[in-house]
This record gives structure tokens, C-alpha cells and sequence, in this order.
């Protein structure tokens, strides 16, 4: 019996699809310190790239990032003897090219998915912008402008809304004059046991 | 100083005195950065009054030494060593090297060309 | 053929306001330098690994469930068996009179009394 022609695929080379104009619109370097996960996971990228109707160019062979480092073999003196070791950084890079921004938005985020063991994944995006934009732009504005203005319309007529003697108070309290530190989400505070 | 240390430990792997003042002087580094560099930043500008940089300087001289970035060293977080430490992998050499002997560090080898 | 300087300043003046840099023609030392920089509290505080307590985590994420503490109930346990032997903590001193043991004579020291006056 013949396997299906997708199935029949995954023996073959990953299918590409021709870029019309290639120009690029996103690239995917990986990087890993075994060339097996490092191929296979490539390989899948070109794979999805193909289902997903994006034309990708790669996997292309970045130079390796070789790291060394020369200890001494004891603890304690001993200079003499020592002992190298090494790190190889192994890099892949797929370009997609003429790929929609939301498609390739799809594509790394079924990538970061199935995200495999050992690899890491850095991608540079870019977007392109027709001209005129300081005028889109200043037309975004005044979209915003509009919609918020049945908010601010609201804003101050209530009867009970705030004086200047009830704001100042209001200014006083808890919430406005609790001070947060600075870089406060990184600071780690201990976990607080109660014992009891 | 003990004014800034966390009263309960907040830190997993091997802990001893050096690790707890440095891991404290960390965390208060951080939490003054902005205010330091705020004072630098009007020091260093010239187009200020001159009093005013006068008085930034004193300031950032008379701030707690633990605020102060130098006073942060890098440590071995396998057995608190405060020299020989590969910045990169956060380990004193030799605990470098007996980890990467074990594989414990991924995609170091030993090396010979 | 030599520009005028002002024409030159112009054009610095434009494309410090296209490029969202400081225009300075002076060459002032305006300190523009440390806020450029990157602030870098969150990596060095990141450097040791943080300690992670599972079964208090637990404990704190739910509070009415009941969480076994193997390590907590042995340690108690073995508080109550010391305690038991009459080999607990010594209870706290709250008064001077109660801490009188502290100022007790020591060998080497002088004059004990004298030394620390009433607390």
C-alpha cells in the first residue's frame, strides 16, 4: 500500500516554496551545541515554513562560536598542569521571505511551541510601512481622539464629583501615597512562612 | 548590614556569610541604581547650578556603601569562592572543571586542537 | 567654497530634532551619558538562584488544603523529644531579675556589676 503523499514527504528534502520578490521579512537563527537536534529542528522549521505558505531560504550554516577555557587540574596551586575545555555554539539561519506579518508571527509561534530540547531560537522581524506614515499616523490620532471622547465627555460632571478640598484629601489616602520602590518587580522578597 | 538583609533566606544553593552579605548588597544595588544614577546624571551635567551638583555629590557620597555597584562581587554559587570565578558559568575553576568532567554543563567538552 | 557656520548649526539643529538626539553646538559635558545607560539591577540580582520551597509555596497557594511537611513534622517532632529529656531552649528572660545568670562572674572580667548597670 502507498503512503500518503504527506507522509511520503517527511522521507524526502524539506519542499520550499519561490519567493516573488524576496524580500526578506524575517530570520530565524538557532542555535544549539549538537548538530543532531540542531538539523532536525531545522528541518521541521523549513517543514512548517512550506505548510504554512511561506517562502523560506536556509537552513544556512552561520560559522560556529568556539569558547575555550583553560583551568588549572587541582584546587589548590599547581599552575603547571592544566586542562582546556571548549564549547561549540552551532548556528542554522532560515530567512522567510515576501511572508505576511501575521503569517510569520504563526509560524515562530507554532515554533516556540514545539519548541525542542536544546535549541535555542533568536528572530529578527521586520515590517515594512508604505510611505506617508507621519500621516497614518496623525490619522490613527485622531481615530483614538474621537473614541475616547465619549469617555472624556464623562469626565468631572458628576454631582458628587471631587472639589479641591475632597481632592486633596483624596490624595492623602492609602492608595495615592503608597510609595513603590523602584524596580520593584525585580526585587525578590523571602517567602513568608506562618508557622502557628 | 543587617538592616538590609532578608529575614528569612531567600537564596537556594550553597549559602555561607560571603554569599548572604554579597546576595543582600545585590538587592540593595538594585533598589538604589535609579537614584544613584539620578544623582550622577546631575553631577556630571555642567549646565546645572553649581550648588546644586555640589549637593548631589555630597549626597551620593553619603549614601549606604552597600548601594554602591563595586561593592558587588561575582562568587562561585557551587562553594561561595570569591576568586578564580568563570563569570560565565557562575563557578569557581575547579568547581568549573568537576562539573564539566560530570556533563553537567551543557555542550562544554574537553578541548584539544 | 566655505558654508557659514550658522547654515552648518542649522542643519545640526534638524537633525538632532529628526534623530531625537540633544543638540548641543557648545559641546557641553551635559551627562547625557548615564542616561543612556542600561540599568542593571535585574541581572545582578538575578545572580544567585533563588530558593525554592515547594511544600511552603503549596502551602501559601492553598491555604485550606492540608499540606504534609515531612521535613517541619520531624523537626518538631524532635523539639518534643528534646523537651521530654529537659534538653529544650531555655525559656526566654523577660526582666532584668530573670537575666541576673547573664551577669554572673565570669573568669577574667572584673567587675560585672559595675560593668553593665541596670538594663
Amino acid at each position: 500500500m502507498r503512503l500518503p503523499r504527506s507522509v511520503q514527504a517527511i522521507y524526502l528534502r524539506p519542499l520550499r516554496r519561490t519567493p516573488t520578490y524576496g524580500i526578506p521579512s524575517c530570520d530565524l537563527q538557532l542555535r544549539s551545541y549538537s548538530v543532531r537536534n540542531l538539523e532536525f529542528f531545522a528541518d521541521f522549521a523549513m517543514r512548517a515554513a512550506y505548510y504554512l505558505n511561506l517562502a523560506a531560504k536556509g537552513p544556512i550554516p552561520l560559522p560556529q562560536i568556539t569558547e575555550r577555557w583553560t583551568v588549572p587540574r587541582g584546587n589548590f596551586i599547581h599552575k603547571k598542569s592544566q586542562e582546556n575545555f571548549e564549547r561549540k555554539t552551532l548556528r542554522r539561519l532560515i530567512q522567510i521571505q515576501d511572508g505576511h506579518p501575521t503569517v510569520v508571527q504563526c509560524w515562530l509561534g507554532y515554533l516556540e511551541r514545539k519548541a525542542y530540547h536544546g535549541i535555542g531560537m533568536k528572530a529578527n522581524v521586520w515590517d515594512f510601512e508604505g510611505l506617508d506614515v507621519v500621516g497614518r499616523m496623525e490619522e490613527e490620532g485622531d481615530r483614538l481622539d474621537r473614541e475616547m471622547e465619549v469617555h472624556w465627555s464623562n469626565f468631572g460632571v458628576r454631582a458628587n464629583a471631587a472639589t479641591e478640598e475632597s481632592l486633596e484629601k483624596l490624595l492623602g489616602e492609602k492608595a495615592f501615597s503608597r510609595q513603590i520602590r523602584p524596580m520593584e518587580e525585580f526585587i525578590r522578597d523571602p517567602v513568608e512562612v506562618n508557622r502557628s | 548590614m543587617s538592616q538590609f538583609r532578608a529575614k528569612t533566606l531567600d537564596i537556594g544553593g550553597y549559602v555561607n556569610k560571603w554569599i548572604i552579605r554579597d546576595h543582600t548588597k545585590r538587592k540593595v544595588v538594585a533598589e538604589y541604581e535609579t537614584e544613584r544614577q539620578s544623582l550622577r546624571y546631575i553631577i556630571r551635567n555642567t549646565s546645572l547650578p553649581q550648588r546644586m551638583r555640589a549637593q548631589a555629590q555630597l549626597q551620593l557620597s553619603q549614601m549606604h556603601c552597600y548601594t554602591r555597584p563595586t561593592q558587588v562581587k561575582n562568587r562561585c554559587i557551587m562553594g561561595g569562592k570569591g576568586r578564580g570565578v568563570l563569570s560565565d558559568f557562575r563557578m569557581g575553576r575547579f568547581q568549573f572543571r568537576m562539573n564539566a568532567l560530570a556533563g553537567n554543563i551543557p555542550g562544554v567538552k574537553k578541548a584539544s586542537w | 567654497m566655505s558654508v557659514p557656520r550658522a547654515r552648518i548649526l542649522a542643519l545640526l539643529k534638524t537633525q538632532c530634532t529628526i534623530f531625537n538626539t540633544t543638540y548641543n553646538p557648545n559641546r557641553l559635558r551635559l551627562g547625557n551619558k548615564i542616561l543612556r545607560q542600561r540599568l542593571k539591577g535585574p541581572s545582578i540580582t538575578n545572580y544567585y538562584p533563588p530558593r525554592i520551597r515547594v511544600v511552603q509555596e503549596l502551602k501559601k497557594a492553598y491555604p485550606d488544603w492540608e499540606v504534609e511537611d515531612e521535613k517541619e513534622d520531624e523537626r518538631v517532632e524532635g523539639l518534643k523529644i528534646k523537651r521530654q529529656r529537659g534538653k529544650g531552649a531555655p525559656k526566654k528572660r523577660r526582666t532584668a531579675a530573670e537575666s541576673k545568670k547573664l551577669l554572673k562572674r565570669r573568669p577574667g572580667q572584673a567587675r560585672p556589676a559595675a560593668a553593665t548597670p541596670a538594663a
